[in-house]
Order: structure tokens, then sequence, then C-alpha cells
């Protein structure tokens, strides 16, 4: 082996080759056409397909679908995520490496049939409705499948790793004694947590905020099992504009309109951190 | 008269980590405004007896008591006992005055109030110009000085230390250790520091607990831990010694025992039967070059080691024990390794400890 300091930058960047030309062949390439698409009429360039796209109030609506589903399933996957990686980076031997396989070996189960479990757990006799009558919460059985709340239930379970994983990396490396140095000068728990730890894993809350909204804003097999046709976001649509309208240029324009979003968020949230990163 | 209750006062306090006792039944009454220090090395229970005071660990047996009133089970943001750790723990997203703000912010005091306060310690420290720095652009030394300020601010009852200077250079060291003490009369505080370093506890502390295996072999004024370590531990690990294995061949009434030695017999003082096997320690400083009174030995000159103010001479007896001498005004001649000479000691120097036992 060479050794690393013997390496130019240009020897360097050939091990990044490998990476770029597969993201340039299988992705930036079809996104091209696919931007490409969403421009293209019939005598040339043109705006038409977004100006159609956004005078029409029904795509205003899977917009509007698309993001509150995406920020919901983010919101529940903040509020249950966050205190599960602080009990992760807390643990020791056993426990930690049990907690660790409960969230990381879900992944290894593809969506589909997490999709259709849910299905099982939703439905007017699932398990969900029955503990909830046997609670006294509900009166009668109903059914979460097919409504907003079982979409979010189902989309959060199976997004919540990508929450965990950031915040426990980042709860990991902070030092135990910052908490206890916070206690000996009078702080109680709940203001050492305001004022020492939450701050302190922002980094690892704004990215994992990225992780699972970026996934949640664009998912397409999870809404269409757990909620169906009746309800639109941005990814059905632009699958069914392929699929089944077969207009391209639908497809396209939705496609866009989606990356625009994600992209916003993710350069939003790394602003986000920089700027918090500086003022510290 | 009822007796007075130490200000801060720790009884048969114990702790079991698993199968490991750390602290074995722990003892220690500190008076208010003393500075105490609790030398010992790493693994003998100092920092767990520091972290039972805190409050960070509770005690499995034992009480401790502040001020009068019982504290064991008082977690420890409600203690009013201020910490300075080993590497500071500062807050990292903070500034210097935040960080010194902190202890004000979190106990509600009027804003006005903490920034008078922060100016106040800013400037006992001299951290002034740094106010609005971030914490983690400060140098070792300006970081403990933080450490130590931030600590200050609530004005605790008591101010406990864990090893602070452990990462600074040698030179540093010593300058802050006298700027401590400086700022810990200013403020008049109680104070108990964690430390493994026998020049640190003795230069600082107003009496000092040498910590052995979780317990306190000795809790003495430093001249009393040099001169009369209590226990062979406690001659080993403050100071230099010279030390002989033997047996109490005859113990008179008069106090004055005479050991048998491999390099002959060498009398002492103590209590003990005859036939117990015993440790003899002496001080380097003790030893004389020279015929005299007392106990003596014929040794040969192995090392002669310059240290400017004092000088070390290695001696070797023809049994093979090694003798240490400390002077401050080496003779001029006859200073060559390999000549031998006499070395001389007075009984009331010559220290003896039970072997076996390290208590």
């Amino acid at each position: 082996m060479i050794p690393p300091e013997k390496l130019k930058a240009s020897q360097i960047g050939l091990l990044a080759v490998p990476a770029v030309a597969y993201l340039v062949i299988f992705y930036v390439l079809p996104l091209t056409w696919l931007l490409a698409h969403s421009f293209a009429g019939r005598s040339g360039f043109t705006f038409d397909s977004y100006a159609r796209f956004f005078a029409d109030p029904f795509n205003w609506r899977v917009i509007g679908n698309t993001l509150r589903i995406a920020s919901l399933v983010t919101l529940v996957c903040l509020v249950v995520g966050y205190p599960v990686a602080v009990a992760l980076a807390q643990a020791h031997g056993i426990a930690q490496v049990v907690l660790l396989a409960s969230i990381i070996l879900p992944l290894s189960i593809g969506v589909i049939v997490k999709a259709f479990a849910w299905q099982i757990v939703l439905r007017r006799d699932g398990v969900v409705s029955q503990a909830l009558m046997a609670l006294g919460i509900w009166d009668e059985p109903q059914r979460l499948l097919f409504t907003e709340t079982g979409l979010v239930l189902g989309a959060a379970n199976v997004f919540l790793p990508f929450m965990i994983l950031p915040i426990y990396s980042v709860v990991k490396l902070i030092d135990a004694r910052l908490s206890e140095a916070a206690a000996t000068l009078g702080a109680t728990p709940a203001y050492r947590f305001l004022r020492i730890t939450l701050p302190l894993t922002l980094p690892g809350i704004v990215t994992g905020v990225t992780f699972v909204f970026s996934l949640a804003v664009s998912m397409f097999v999870i809404p269409s099992l757990l909620i169906g046709d009746r309800f639109q976001t941005l990814a059905t649509l632009t699958g069914r504009a392929f699929l089944m309208m077969r207009d391209e240029q639908l497809g396209s324009t939705t496609a866009v309109v989606l990356l625009a979003f994600a992209v916003t968020v993710v350069i939003a949230s790394t602003w986000l951190v920089r700027r918090l990163g500086s003022t510290e | 008269m009822a007796p007075v209750l130490p200000f801060l006062d720790i009884v048969a306090a114990s702790k079991r980590f698993g199968v490991a006792t750390v602290l074995d039944g722990v003892g220690i009454g500190v008076a208010r405004g003393e500075f105490v220090s609790l030398l010992g090395p790493s693994g003998c229970g100092k920092t767990t007896l520091l972290r039972i005071i805190a409050g960070l660990l509770t005690p499995d047996d034992g009480t401790v008591r502040l001020d009068g009133e019982d504290i064991t089970r008082k977690p420890p943001h409600r203690r009013d006992i201020g910490v300075v750790f080993q590497n500071y723990a500062l807050f990292p997203h903070l500034t210097v005055s935040e960080n010194i703000a902190f202890g004000l912010q979190s106990r509600r005091v009027d804003r006005d109030e903490i920034r008078k306060a922060v100016a106040g310690l800013l400037d006992l420290v001299h951290l002034t110009e740094f106010a609005d720095r971030s914490v983690r652009l400060l140098s070792g030394g300006q970081q403990q000085r933080v450490a130590v300020a931030r600590a200050l601010a609530v004005k605790p009852k008591l101010l406990l230390f864990d090893e602070p200077f452990s990462a600074l250079d040698r030179k540093l060291r010593e300058v802050m250790q006298i700027e401590l003490k400086r700022l810990l009369r200013e403020v008049a505080a109680t104070a108990i520091f964690v430390t493994h370093d026998q020049d640190e506890a003795l230069t600082m502390s107003d009496r000092v607990a040498v910590m052995n295996r979780g317990a306190i072999d000795q809790f003495a004024e430093p001249a009393a831990v040099y001169h009369r370590p209590a226990t062979s531990f406690a001659l080993g690990f403050v100071g230099l010694s010279t030390r002989l294995a033997g047996t109490v061949r005859d113990a008179p009434s008069n106090g004055e025992v005479l050991v048998e030695t491999s390099i002959g017999s060498v009398r002492g003082a103590g209590g003990f039967v005859t036939g117990t096997p015993v440790i003899v320690g002496i001080r380097p400083e003790r030893i004389r070059i020279g015929t005299g009174s007392g106990n003596s030995a014929k040794a040969t000159l192995t090392d002669v080691v310059f240290q400017g103010s004092k000088t070390f001479l290695h001696f070797a007896a023809s049994s093979g024990d090694q003798f240490l001498v400390e002077t401050s005004d080496p003779p001029r001649i006859g200073l060559e390794p390999g000549s031998v000479l006499d070395l001389t000691w007075s009984v009331e120097d010559t220290l003896l400890y039970p072997t076996e036992s390290t208590r």
C-alpha cells in the first residue's frame, strides 16, 4: 500500500471514480431526462406543464397532503425516536446489543411486507381497534386502515431507525460529565435536558429529520397499501402518471416538484446545522 | 457542651461495584474553611469518595453530613456543592460567560445580578477579555479557570476538585496551584481536592488524607504525613525513603525495640512483640554521612544525582540493601562512586511498620 501522505490529491480523487460513474449513469442521466421532459412542449422549451400543474387546485391539495403526511411522520419519529436514542446511548452490554438489533433488524424486512402487516394491525377487527375498545376509548370497532392516521403510524414505523441512529450517534459522543457538572451547579433534570442535552443533540436531530422527511415525502408503496388511491401524494401521483395515465410530462413535472421540496428541506436543514454550529 | 460536628462529616461510607469494594467504611471530618486533599494512587477510591460527597454516587452504607444536615440521599442539584471536574466538563456550546452564568441561571437569579456576578468572577480569574469567546478556543489553563469560576458562581458551601491540574504541563500546574490557593483564600471556601500527586497535596492542603485500597490510611497535616507516615503504604507513597526488611529481636520496656536486619541491628521506636516481621523506613534527608550516635551502616556509594539545591546519594550495603541519602551540602571530597562511607541516623527517625499490614 502507498502511504496516504504520498498520494496526490488527484490520485485520491481516483477513489471516487466508481461512485461518480455509477451516479452519473444511473442517477444524473435519468434525472436530466426527467427534467428535460417536464420542460418539453410541442414547439420546444416551455413552462406550460408547470403552469398547468400549479393552476389545478387538486394538485395543491396533493402538495398539501404530501407535506402534511411527511411532517407528521417526521414528528412521530422524532417524539418516539429521541428517547430511544438516548436510552440506546446509555445502555451497556447485552441491553445495548438487544436494543440495537431490534432497531436495525426490522430494516431487513421489505417495506411491502411491513405495509401488509400494518394492514392487518389497522383494520376494523385489528389489534389497535380491539385494544382501544378494551381500554374503553372506543365504543365500537373502527378501522384505521385507509385513514391518514393509519398511514402516519405505518410510515413512522418503517422510517423510525433513520431517526434513532443519527441521534444515537450524537448522544453517544456527549460527555456524561457535562450533565453531572450542570447538576452540581443546581440544574434540575429538566433544565439540564433543555440547556445541555438538547442543544448538543441538535445536529443529530436535524440529520434524522432530514432523513425521515426526505424518505416520507417521496414514499410510494406505503401510501398505496395503507391509504389507497383516493388519497394522493406527489409520489403516488407521479407513479400514477407514469404507470396508469401514461402521461410522461405530468409524471416528470410532479417528480421535479417533489424533488424540489425534498432538496429544499435537505439544504435548509444543513444550513440550519451550520448556523447552530457557528453560534456555539 | 455537645461536641462540635465537623462542617463536612462522613461516617463509615462504603461503596461496592459488583464484587469490588471501592470504599470500605471511610470516615472523615472537614472543618469549615479547610483545604483537604485526598491523596492516593488510581483505584484507591478517592474519586468515588468525591462523587459520593457531590451526590453523583450514593454510598451503599454510611452517611454524609454537610453543615449539620444529612445529605446522603439528596440529589446533586440540591446539595450546594461545586465540582471542578478532571477535564473541566465545560459546556462546549456556550461561551465563557454563559458557562459561568449557568448555575445562576438555573437558579433563576435576576438578570442584572447575574451580569454583575459574572463580571466579578471573570475579573477574579483574569478572563474578562475572553468573556464572549467559545470555551473550545481556550487553552488548558484558561479552561481550568473558567471551570473554577463556574463552580464559584453559585457560592457553594463546599468545593470539590477532581485532579483539576492533571491535564496541565508541570510549569503551568505550579502556577495554577498557587493561583487556586489564593483564589480559595479570597472567597474563604471549604475545599476538597483529589490528587495522585503528592507534591500537589503537600503544597496546597491544610490536611492530607492518604487513601489506600478503599480506606484512609492517615489524615493529618502535610508535615506529619511526611515525617510520621502512619503506615508503610503512606511511607512509600509520600516522599522517598530507604526501606529495610527485618524482624523484632528484642522489645525492652523503654518503648524502643531492636530489629535484626540484613545490615545488622537497628534500633527504633514502637510497641512490637518480639518476632514480628517489620519494615524499617528512613527518610533520605535524615541520614547523615559520618559516624555518630544512633543507628549506623557502612555502604558503598553507587550514584550521585545532582538536583540543584539538593543532591541525592545512592548507596548499596554489602547485604545488597539500597540506601538513599539527601543532602543540601554534600562533602567536597570522597564522593566518587565506589567509596565506602559511614551512614548514621537517629533512633527517632527510624520508622517501623508491621510487614504484612498496609493499614
